[in-house]
């Protein structure tokens, strides 16, 4: 469990972090989701006591991180992976992690392994790692005190394909074995495949906290896709859907995509009208969409669809 | 719950300390730094030997020295060597900030306190076991140089040796405090610089009572005197005690800064 209360920081007039208060409870994986420079970072350094709150509290099972003796037992954080001595390889790097906290050398072995890092990988310097080897590095460095708590600042940046969906596996693995996780990115479809619950942050402030189901269901409705072969008879419907308030958006003169309007809805149109369709495909909304939807802030769009 | 009690309450020191110890080993840059110390003792305490031979044996009797002791011939050398020793202090933080380590080695151990310590643990116990290796090395170059001109009375060379170790980890320990204050290798040079040599050897210049004994309160004369054992301005055992408060002082200052800077 993360527990943030009114965490707040300040840089100069600059507000990193606005008033944050969240939990970020076990056993399910949270993206923390928002544009890049919108605290994500500050807020992570800050529970890992790195960066002193200007107001609030950041607190992990309960505590302040800097009263932790052996906090590698109980968090384990992904940072910033090229944060490497070039000189120093990267067994030596996770050596000495393990060390400061009494962590048993074979767990060394251990999270190399987890984190698919070989002997050779683990041998080479700092300076010779690729940015994906250096995340598996700090990933493997996370795991190293095997914590109930993790914490990963966007963990996919650098990896291959194979590397993103083993992120997604090895996060959902460990959710489900009752850790509490959160992972940032700016994402938002990669979130929306890794993430169960989602906090969403914009300029520092809170957005929304809440399962990605609901925030699918509560942001822009899907729309539609329509396509048919006599553009007369889609002009006829078309204007139909607008006179019933839905918004349409020609796609050429042989389709269109209407958004406030669902599949049923246009297809009982076209056929009360008599209008020969080729295509009617729902299209499903992204949490892009919703993601953008809430942190368009107070800017107001004409031609929105209804929320 | 027991095992996790456990880790929580075991002290978090030991476990800092063999971490400092593996990162310091696990570097390249560490032998560099150890080799060349053993080749510039080597050398000047070889030149300086040179000196008071060659001072013994020319025309002009106000160049002679008489027979010198080997030690003191070692600790005269220190001026320069000490550079090369107190990059292992130094570097230890230094490079920490450069590489941006130092938030990994912060969020293993929170406290800053215990990390420093950890910090000046190794980097006192390396610079001191260095410090001996080094007296030999200077031993081993200067005496055959001196040859008659030169004694090396057993205990006496090993209480300079000894006192060259403690000195030179003082002075590690000094710097690592300074390099936890300023962050950037080569400004924290430039103020050891000036601690050890510029300030007081320009106190020292004019030759007013009022600013020499100024000069002999800054760490480097401090530790001049108290490896050279003689009494005046002060004992011994002062010299030693001044370049200690200054090793503490440097190690407090940077305590307090890493406490209140976001790392």
């Amino acid at each position: 469990m993360i527990t943030l209360r009114g965490l707040t920081k300040r840089f100069g007039a600059v507000t990193a972090v606005d008033d944050l208060t969240v939990d970020i409870a076990p056993g399910r994986v949270t993206g923390f989701l928002g544009p890049n420079g919108a605290g994500k970072s500050t807020t992570m350094r800050m529970v890992l006591g790195l960066d002193r709150p200007t107001a609030g509290r950041a607190l992990v099972a309960g505590r302040p991180y800097r009263e932790l003796r052996h906090p590698l037992h109980e968090v384990g954080a992904l940072l910033d992976a090229r944060a490497l001595h070039p000189a120093r390889s990267g067994r030596a790097h996770l050596l000495a992690m393990a060390r400061s906290n009494g962590i048993p050398r074979r767990r060394v072995d251990e999270a190399l392994a987890v984190a698919g890092l070989d002997d050779r990988a683990a041998r080479k310097p700092g300076r010779a790692l690729s940015l994906g080897m250096a995340q598996r590095l700090g990933i493997a460095g996370a795991l190293l005190g095997d914590p109930p708590v993790l914490m990963f600042d966007e963990p996919v940046n650098g990896l291959d394909p194979d590397g993103v969906r083993w992120i997604r596996e090895l996060t959902a693995g460990l959710a489900a074995e009752g850790r509490t996780v959160l992972v940032s990115s700016h994402l938002m479809s990669e979130m929306q495949q890794t993430a169960r619950h989602l906090v969403v942050i914009g300029r520092g402030r809170l957005i929304a906290d809440a399962p990605v189901d609901e925030l699918l269901a509560a942001g822009p409705a899907g729309s539609v896709r329509v396509r048919g072969p006599h553009p007369e008879a889609l002009a006829r419907l078309a204007g139909q859907l607008a006179g019933d308030g839905a918004t349409v958006t020609a796609d050429g003169p042989a389709g269109f995509t209407v958004t406030g309007a669902g599949a049923e809805r246009v297809g009982d149109l076209a056929y009360e009208l008599g209008v020969a369709l080729h295509e009617l495909s729902p299209v499903a909304a992204t949490l892009e969409e919703a993601f953008m939807e809430l942190t368009a802030d107070a800017v107001e769009y004409a031609g929105g669809g209804p929320r | 719950m027991n095992a996790v009690d456990a880790t929580r309450t075991r002290p978090a020191l030991p476990g800092a300390v063999a971490a400092e110890w593996t990162k310091l080993w696990s570097v390249r840059s560490t032998w560099w730094t150890l080799l060349a110390g053993a080749l510039v003792m080597a050398a000047t305490s070889a030149q300086l030997a040179i000196y008071a031979a060659n001072g013994n044996t020319n025309d002009d009797p106000a160049d002679d020295a008489g027979v010198v002791t080997v030690g003191s011939v070692v600790i005269g050398s220190l001026e320069l060597t000490q550079y090369a020793v107190l990059a292992l202090g130094l570097l230890a933080v230094t490079s920490e900030y450069a590489t941006g380590t130092l938030r990994g080695t912060l969020t293993a151990t929170p406290s800053r306190g215990t990390v420093l310590l950890a910090k000046a643990v190794v980097a006192g116990a390396v610079t001191f076991g260095f410090g001996l290796l080094l007296g030999l090395v200077g031993v081993a170059a200067a005496a055959p140089v001196l040859g008659r001109w030169g004694r090396a009375p057993v205990a006496g060379t090993a209480g300079d040796l000894l006192a060259v170790a403690a000195y030179l980890a003082l002075v590690g320990v000094l710097a690592l405090g300074v390099g936890a204050v300023l962050r950037g290798a080569v400004l924290s040079v430039v103020v050891l610089l000036a601690l050890l040599m510029i300030v007081p050897l320009s106190l020292q210049e004019p030759g007013i009572t009022v600013l020499d004994r100024i000069a002999d309160a800054f760490p480097g004369v401090a530790g001049g005197h108290f490896m050279a054992g003689d009494d005046h301005p002060y004992p011994p055992v002062v010299g030693l005690l001044l370049l200690a408060g200054w090793a503490v002082a440097a190690l407090t200052a940077g305590r307090w800064a890493l406490r209140r800077r976001d790392a």
